[in-house]
């Protein structure tokens, strides 16, 4: 047993231990109570210090369990399956060979023999520049030196000369002051959002903006408002109701963005570039827009929706658009100010932890990107502006059908009127579906009637019952409309999306209209 | 300078010299066979397998004394508190160079101050160890343009020369980043014969034959029932784990799982729940714990558990410890998914993952994804499993409906390098006697595109397999030779991704640079990666070596003087193991130091 004199001796040998002594002595003779009050708290704190600060016990409806019961529980718990067994499978339409202007096609389950050459209504081929020759040989010449694939995200040693002049060109082009490339167009804009907008944000987007805009406002955890499609009143009243809560609350200043699409992924419609300018410069906010449809297609030279409305490209904060898509490759790009751009490169998510795109594919978009800027450039948007009207002058004349795209946009979904949409819901087979795939299944049979006379034409998919989903923060019961604006959007409507192409002629182009027409004449009077 | 993609080399006799005549270093000219290696020595090859005796699951590293974690924490504060005082003075004397930080003219700051300030102050500093631009192949060496900054890496210029260096960074473990040989030659006879764009998404008229073909050949490859590709590896992740699952179920994740996993995960909406790296005691109680309570708050069961974990983790070099999570899996029905990033190709006797390393039969994995950039010298990602799980992801992925399908070249760059390692069932040796179903064996000729014209020694895998057994040995060379010399190393000696620890900030961009810049006049230079927080843990910066089967002994040799330079100079000699060997017994006894089951 240590007596009270040996615990003294030892607190003696300590150094600094006669201050300390020191200290509580005279302390206690000042006033004991202290001491005491002293010891009690360095006790409390060394409780709190010891105990467990992970979740689990101390959370709150956390229910105690014996090792038995554990294991009860866990032998009787039955997990739903990872995915619906046996479902229905409907594979698309695989084309043979290059996705040319006539490419030969063949639907699943069919043998090779079967396989029909068609006219090409579906392939991203805006300016008819896919399998160019001179596109080729520049890809070719780049294999040579880059091999296919960079091995490697831009931070370690994937950021190859390649990028650079892309980057370079992909600016200049637009007139911007920077660029940056990812490597995936659809990840492009999921990735740039919650880059700069963060929780407590305010992003204004349009309720008709695509999927992946959709989920880059959901991971940004931003507050989300929406205004009606494309509708610039309702814009204006929803930045003017915002900025007044916030006056109201007297809320700190947060940053505040609009979001929209200039040429609208799922409709084909054309945002009002000009207005949605003016008025961010009159509330204050920022804009985001995705020109992945628009780029390269067009405003005289293809410069997109800025030369179209005869904007500068500095006035949109932040620029994005798709290498996919006009160009002809792969990849998206991002283009603003230089703070904007050097922001990405070590903040967002898909540029940093991702491999770079392929040296090839860069090579072959600046290449596309070069033909564009050259003289024929503005011929070959000529050619494509003047096939999208001659589609839609041979589409007219059905009251069923509605072209609700914009006479400029290189997709231009057909959809039934709305009376007729309700209509063909009742003819549909399919029972316990929801009315959108009913009126998809319709537009299925259409495109599968088209494609055996010779059009390839195809329904534009959506994942249904995602789509709507926008994450807690900007939809659920508890989410507030604006005045003027809109309620969080749900599914888009079903369409058929065709994708109109430069390198067809007039006559292509209206023979391939009239066969849609007889397809959607024929499949309706088969199912009433 | 002539380069070679395959082993046969007897034309080459100054890429042979070199390894013979035991060079004290290579000159910069030496570096020739520059984008795959030439290394005829059978001895310098090795099998990648579990060994029951050693374990390479292990995910403890040395801790350095507390001298070192100590100048490491007062080095950080340093850093920030002089980062503090710069932006404070700063923002009221310069306030032009801050613009983008302060509220101005009533809009709100662009980027915060908070989320910038690790950029700005703390990796600005060293930028210049980061995003070397670089051009031509990223194989066995690399060419970087040579760049120079007189404003503190704000701004670089470019004089417009380049600089050849060994690459012990770029993701090609199996050396088929290559712009020569048999598979280039595939893909620029696809250029020609398909463009280079697929057209559109994968279910929108985007589906070409090349498709079909190569993902047929993934799931032979990895004995799984069908697979599907994504055009990009990070959206692999990020657009499939959504499709999987959703409000009401869990995704138990280990934590140091990369960020496209936690993306998918943020995007579905699934409750989500860490534990620690590797610990699988930790693992099993939180197994316990989740499946007893059920879901927070109501105690509802979950609807299904889903473990994510990846295979070869890239900035540890850990293994994942799959022989004890597939006895769990059987105890606790949760659904397992691995992400094979780093180790499809790169890991196990056949290159088939971390389930051919243990011997695990693939098709007890519900989801295997994985990425086709890394060991196969392509871009994008796959899944795998079972016909259910494919169609339905098919159907539900984001990245089929809405993304661009992958591009043809890199399709065929896919086909090319992984029929070069299944081999050509009509070429392979005694392969008429292999039945189609087998696991692991060779492919048929009708599942390659009949076009496609491959040599020889690409169709009968031998190339393939040689490529194989040539990673394994320099990652097991580099990582023994690396601990017996004394640094603190992580990770698992058969990971081709070798992490060596430095822990102080100011260390990283000396090392990076110094291995740039040799010590020794006209030796080598060698490009590195450093990593440092937020990307690692505080205290444990460290420099990360990515091997590839086309590094030649001599080249690790050269790594391994290389890193004993700087290692003496920057005192990173750091383990408190014993007994230490010298650079030139690592060297002279690496076939023994490979076969050995201790380092």
């Amino acid at each position: 047993m240590l007596s009270v004199d040996d615990v003294a001796h030892y607190l003696h040998q300590l150094p600094g231990s006669s201050i300390f002594l020191r200290y509580v002595r005279s302390s206690y003779q000042n006033d004991p109570w202290r001491s005491l009050l002293e010891l009690l708290l360095f006790l409390f704190a060394l409780r709190v210090w010891l105990s467990k600060r992970t979740r689990g016990d101390s959370e709150k409806g956390f229910i105690r369990l014996s090792e038995g019961e554990i294991d009860e529980l866990i032998d009787d718990w039955q997990p739903e399956p990872l995915v619906p067994t046996n479902q229905p499978h409907k594979p698309p339409p695989t084309i043979l060979g290059p996705p040319s202007i006539k490419p030969r096609v063949l639907l699943p389950q069919q043998p090779i023999e079967r396989a029909k050459q068609v006219t090409n209504l579906v392939s991203y081929n805006f300016l008819g520049l896919l399998g160019d020759q001179r596109i080729k040989d520049a890809a070719t010449n780049a294999l040579r030196v880059y091999g296919v694939g960079s091995c490697g995200p831009p931070g370690f040693y994937g950021n190859m000369d390649a990028h650079i002049a892309l980057e370079k060109s992909i600016a200049q082009t637009l007139g911007a002051e920077s660029a940056i490339i990812y490597s995936q167009g659809f990840a492009t804009i999921v990735s740039v959002i919650p880059t700069f907008a963060k929780r407590g944000d305010i992003i204004v987007a349009d309720e008709g903006c695509s999927f992946a805009i959709r989920k880059g406002l959901q991971i940004s955890r931003s507050t989300v408002r929406w205004y009606k499609h494309n509708d610039m009143n309702s814009l204006e009243a929803v930045l003017d109701g915002v900025n007044r809560e916030a006056k109201r609350r007297k809320s700190p200043l947060t940053r505040r963005f609009i979001c929209s699409e200039g040429i609208f992924q799922n409709d084909g419609t054309l945002a009002n570039l000009k207005r949605m300018c003016e008025l961010k410069r009159k509330y204050k906010y920022r804009l985001i827009l995705d020109e992945s449809y628009s780029f390269g297609v067009v405003g005289s030279t293809g410069r997109g929706l800025t030369e179209l409305f005869d904007v500068p490209a500095r006035d949109v904060d932040i620029l994005v658009g798709s290498m996919a898509n006009t160009l002809g490759g792969a990849g998206g790009f991002c283009a603003g100010e230089s703070v904007v751009v050097e922001h990405q490169r070590i903040n967002s998510a898909a540029f940093i932890f991702s491999a770079s795109l392929p040296p090839i594919m860069a090579v072959s978009a600046n290449k596309t990107l070069s033909i564009l800027n050259s003289s024929s450039g503005p011929s070959l948007v000529q050619a494509l502006q003047s096939n999208i009207a001659t589609f839609r002058s041979a589409l007219t004349g059905l009251d069923s059908l509605q072209c609700a795209s914009h006479p400029l946009a290189p997709i231009q979904h057909v959809f039934f009127t709305p009376s007729k949409e309700y209509q063909v819901m009742n003819m549909s087979s399919a029972v316990e579906n929801t009315d959108e795939e009913k009126i998809e299944s319709i537009w299925e049979d259409i495109a599968e009637d088209a494609l055996s006379n010779g059009v390839f034409v195809t329904v534009a998919r959506h994942l249904r019952g995602q789509e709507g989903d926008i994450g807690a923060l900007s939809a659920g019961p508890n989410m507030r409309v604006p005045p003027g604006g809109a309620t969080p959007p749900s599914e888009p409507r079903p369409s058929i999306k065709v994708a109109i192409s430069a390198a067809l002629s007039k006559k292509e182009t209206e023979k391939a209209a009239l066969t849609l027409k007889n397809s959607v004449n024929r499949v309706l009077k088969r199912r009433s | 300078m002539p380069s070679l993609s395959t082993t046969s080399a007897d034309n080459l006799p100054d890429a042979r010299s070199y390894l013979q005549n035991k060079l004290e270093v290579p000159t910069k000219s030496q570096l020739s066979h520059d984008e795959y290696g030439i290394c005829n020595n059978d001895d310098f090859r090795f099998i990648s397998s579990h060994n029951t005796n050693e374990d390479s699951t292990i995910a403890e590293v040395e801790d350095p004394s507390y001298y070192i974690l100590i100048s490491t924490y007062v080095s950080f504060v340093l850093l920030i508190v002089i980062g503090h005082m710069r932006d404070f003075f700063g923002k009221r004397m310069f306030n032009k160079h801050y613009k983008h930080l302060m509220p101005n003219n009533g809009y709100a700051a662009l980027l915060s101050d908070f989320d910038s300030f690790y950029t700005r102050r703390l990796k600005l500093r060293i930028d210049d160890c980061f995003s070397r631009p670089t051009t031509g192949v990223p194989g066995r060496t690399i060419l970087t343009l040579d760049r120079d900054s007189d404003d503190y890496n704000n701004t670089y210029f470019y004089s417009g020369s380049n600089t050849r260096c060994l690459n012990v960074s770029s993701y090609n473990y199996l050396g088929f980043a290559q712009a020569r040989g048999g598979c280039a030659d595939a893909v620029e006879d696809c250029i020609s014969r398909y463009g280079i764009s697929a057209g559109g998404p994968r279910l929108e008229g985007g589906t070409l034959d090349l498709h079909h073909h190569a993902e047929k050949l993934v799931a032979k490859f990895l004995g799984t029932q069908d697979a599907m590709l994504i055009s990009m590896g990070f959206a692999t992740n990020s657009t499939t784990i959504p499709a999987l699952v959703n409000k009401g179920c869990l995704v138990i994740s280990d934590e140091l799982n990369h960020s496209s996993i936690r993306f998918g995960v943020r995007l579905s909406g699934a409750s989500v729940r860490q534990y620690k790296h590797n610990d699988m005691k930790d693992l099993e109680n939180l197994l316990r714990e989740t499946i007893s309570q059920g879901q927070p708050r109501t105690h509802r069961p979950w609807k299904k558990i889903l473990l994510i974990v990846e295979g070869l983790y890239s900035m540890e070099g850990t293994l994942v410890n799959l022989p004890a999570i597939m006895e769990m899996k059987n105890k606790y029905k949760f659904y397992l998914y691995i992400d094979e990033a780093h180790s499809i190709g790169a890991i196990g006797p056949h290159g088939r993952g971390v389930c051919d390393y243990f011997g695990i039969n693939p098709r007890l994995i519900d989801i295997l994804m994985g990425t086709v950039t890394k060991s196969f010298g392509a871009a994008g990602g796959y899944i795998a499993g079972d016909q259910d799980l494919v169609n339905r992801i098919r159907q539900r992925s984001h990245g089929m409906t809405y993304a661009e399908s992958m591009s043809p070249p890199v399709l065929t760059q896919i086909i090319s390098s992984l029929a070069s390692i299944t081999g050509v069932k009509e070429f392979v040796e005694g392969g008429e006697h292999i039945s189609e179903d087998t696991h692991p064996g060779p492919v048929t000729h009708n599942t390659l595109p009949h076009w496609m014209t491959l040599p020889r020694d690409l169709l009968d895998g031998t190339e393939g397999k040689d490529r194989l057994r040539r990673l394994a040995f320099n990652a097991r060379y580099l990582s023994s030779a690396l601990r017996k010399m004394g640094f603190i190393m992580s990770g698992s000696r058969d990971s081709p991704i070798v992490p060596l620890f430095i822990f102080n900030p100011a260390k990283l961009p000396l090392f990076s640079r110094t291995m740039m810049d040799r010590l020794t006049p006209g030796a080598a230079s060698i490009v590195v990666v450093v990593v440092a927080y937020p990307a690692t843990p505080l205290t444990s910066g460290r420099v990360r070596f990515c091997l590839s089967s086309s590094h030649t002994k001599g080249d690790i040799d050269e790594l391994l003087r290389a890193c004993d330079e700087v290692g003496d100079l920057l005192s990173l000699k750091l383990s408190r193991r014993e007994p230490k060997w010298t650079v030139d017994e690592c060297i002279d006894r690496a076939v023994e130091l490979v076969q050995s089951e201790y380092a």
